[in-house]
């Protein structure tokens, strides 16, 4: 059991992105592809702000002392990335939801089927 | 002028100009923009004046330390491609001034995008990059369903979702370099790299990073989303001649940047040269099972890249230069092809090679441009497509090399026979629609960009890159039967194969890969490559 207490969590944001990738090949429901990718960036995005994280490191705001800072660019980095997934992600939802009312299905076989030839 | 304090002005004036002259009414909007982009285009050449004949430019963002800031370079890779890039966007501009689907939303958009993609060029910090890209993949999501008609919607989102998956991965391994490194610098990494304890380290992030790249550049088995793209029906013409002229290079660029970081520890250069002649071969099939003229384009942008990245990975000099040619090459020329077919399919009112007749007699100058297009790409002598492939050949050994360059060849020119049937005959209505004349003058002057790339071909590449090669050679007797005699195998072929095996083509044509499927490529993709250099790294 030494395996799972050993695991960190950097591993489990690896995980996740496998997960979700997994996710993204196996369903044929859009709604939970796109799902699938925005854990497949959330993952991406946990593992680089774990990225040189020592252990009880503080927030680096002002008033912590230098020593115990935890590394402020992947923190700094990965709000420019949340964003960008967040947005990413509510495009996609707003597309599926033009397809859904011109083909009226939600499965990526079927709509593949129903596209103009 | 300090280049070193002032290269993310280059960055940042097509998109500031497109913001602050959002008030003026569309005309003037776009004259505007037209304008910026002259202007543009006279700083990117004087930058790129400064880069080959003095040093490297660098600008340290923000005056943060070194490997700290976030750094812009212009270098020899870059800045003749940010020229290429502001030149391209002015010639668009000028190109659309009369169309009518244009508004004012679009033309910011398009701007943005030229922003987006001069500042990947220009950016040496992998985070920057993965930004720009990250925008550049939403601008032209949003640019390829602007006029929402048909399955543009649905290309869209495929798009879109493919490449925001390629991006999860990019941004894993980034968080791995990361990790490892602890800078994102470009030239940070490529020092920090070779210092590491255990290389082997490297290969995850690499794998990572390369299987999003290789999206990007369209290669097999990733291509599905570009002719989509490209080739979207309602794409407008120039969107469509943006992303095949420009963007995909942008794919390829990172390509190069990214070997050469990773160069001292991991060389996978075998791995992408024979995938490089796998697209290109699979472009150009699937090419000639096309009846749309656009998708005939757009998939005959995969075959080209893959001609490129041969190239580029086929570790003699000359053809490396020869792809950075081809690059330029290829950027004139399918620029030109779908500007041009864009006009066609809105003079005609259809999209299939079937259905179009006579463009050379109904519209005399788009008919030429079109021709020193197809003249380009299949390599014509006296064309630009004939020097760079020229150079990529010498760097190819054997009788291998040989045969896998004539294939390509071959294959080209007989797409390109089917797509020039739409230029002869007797057109059913003799009077063109009245049309701006810079539609004209833009075809014609990439039609002559085409002619002098290979009139004056190794002093081009001398120009522009520095190293002298004699392009003699590409016009040779031997070369000259050479084409001739592909020209005539391609026409037979063209006439007693491919007209008659219609039905498969139908096949092969409507078969659609769905959404899982690409992901499951991709899966495959990035497992082979991590299998590749694991069993090629010391």
């Amino acid at each position: 059991m030494a395996f799972i207490s050993n695991l960190q969590i950097s591993d489990l944001a690896v995980l996740l992105f496998f997960i979700g990738l997994y996710g993204a090949m196996s369903q044929r429901n859009i709604i939970k592809t796109i799902m699938s990718v925005g854990i497949m960036d959330i993952g991406a995005i946990t593992f680089f702000m774990m990225a040189n994280f020592p252990a009880n490191a503080k927030p680096p705001i002002v008033g912590t002392p230098v020593e115990q800072m935890a590394d402020p660019i992947p923190q700094a980095l990965m709000i420019t990335a949340i964003v960008i997934g967040v947005s990413v992600i509510a495009m996609c939802l707003a597309m599926y939801m033009r397809v859904a009312y011109r083909y009226a299905t939600a499965d990526w076989h079927i709509l593949t089927r129903r596209l103009e030839k | 002028m300090v280049w070193s304090e002032s290269l993310h002005l280059v960055v940042l004036a097509p998109v500031v100009a497109g913001a602050v002259g959002f008030f003026l009414p569309k005309r003037a909007y776009h004259w505007l923009l037209f304008f910026v982009n002259v202007v543009v285009v006279t700083i990117a050449i004087m930058l790129f004046r400064e880069v080959r004949w003095g040093a490297e430019v660098v600008q340290l963002m923000a005056n943060w330390p070194q490997w700290i800031a976030i750094r812009l370079v212009a270098d020899l890779y870059s800045a003749p491609l940010v020229a290429l890039t502001a030149i391209f966007f002015a010639g668009t501009f000028l190109f659309s001034t009369k169309a009518d689907y244009m508004d004012k939303t679009f033309l910011f958009l398009f701007v943005m995008l030229e922003s987006a993609i001069i500042g990947m060029f220009l950016s040496g910090d992998l985070f920057n990059i993965y930004v720009l890209v990250e925008l550049g993949m939403l601008i032209i999501a949003i640019l390829i369903m602007y006029k929402q008609d048909k399955q543009s919607v649905y290309d869209a989102m495929l798009y879109l979702m493919i490449n925001f998956i390629a991006m999860a991965f990019m941004l894993l391994g980034i968080g791995y370099l990361y990790r490892l490194t602890g800078v994102l610098d470009l030239a940070a990494l490529a020092e920090r790299l070779p210092l590491l304890e255990n290389p082997r380290a490297v290969i995850v992030p690499y794998a990572m990073i390369m299987t999003a790249i290789a999206v990007k550049a369209a290669l097999f088995p990733l291509f599905s989303w570009l002719p989509r793209a490209h080739g979207a029906p309602s794409a407008p013409a120039i969107v469509s001649a943006v992303l095949s002229g420009v963007q995909v290079k942008a794919g390829v660029y990172l390509l190069v940047r990214l070997t050469q970081v990773f160069g001292p520890v991991i060389d996978a250069a075998p791995f992408f040269m024979m995938l490089g002649f796998v697209t290109s071969v699979v472009g150009f099939l699937l090419a000639i099972a096309q009846k749309d003229i656009k998708l005939i384009l757009a998939y005959h942008t995969v075959s080209q890249v893959g001609l490129i990245v041969m190239g580029l990975f086929l570790g003699s000099e000359v053809a490396f230069w020869g792809g950075m040619y081809h690059i330029i090459n290829h950027a004139l020329f399918k620029g030109l092809l779908f500007l041009t077919a864009g006009i066609i399919i809105e003079e005609y009112g259809s999209r299939s090679y079937a259905e179009i007749r006579g463009v050379l007699r109904r519209m005399p100058a788009i008919g030429i441009g079109t021709l020193a297009g197809v003249l380009g790409i299949t390599g014509a002598p006296f064309f630009n497509g004939s020097i760079s492939k020229y150079f990529i050949q010498q760097g190819l050994q054997g009788d291998f090399g040989g045969i896998a360059m004539f294939l390509i060849n071959l294959g080209t020119t007989l797409s390109f026979v089917k797509y020039s049937v739409i230029l002869f005959g007797k057109p059913s209505v003799d009077k063109p629609l009245k049309r701006d004349p810079f539609v004209a003058v833009v075809s014609l002057l990439f039609g002559l960009a085409c002619l002098a790339g290979g009139l004056f071909g190794g002093p081009t590449v001398a120009l522009v890159y520095g190293p002298q090669y004699s392009a003699g050679g590409a016009l040779s007797a031997q070369k000259l039967i050479t084409f001739a005699l592909t020209l005539a195998v391609a026409v037979g072929a063209y006439f007693f194969i491919v007209k008659r095996i219609g039905t498969f083509l139908t096949s092969v044509r409507t078969f659609k890969f769905t959404f899982n499927q690409v992901t499951v490529f991709m899966t495959l993709f990035f497992v082979s490559l991590m299998g590749y250099v694991w069993f090629t790294v010391a």
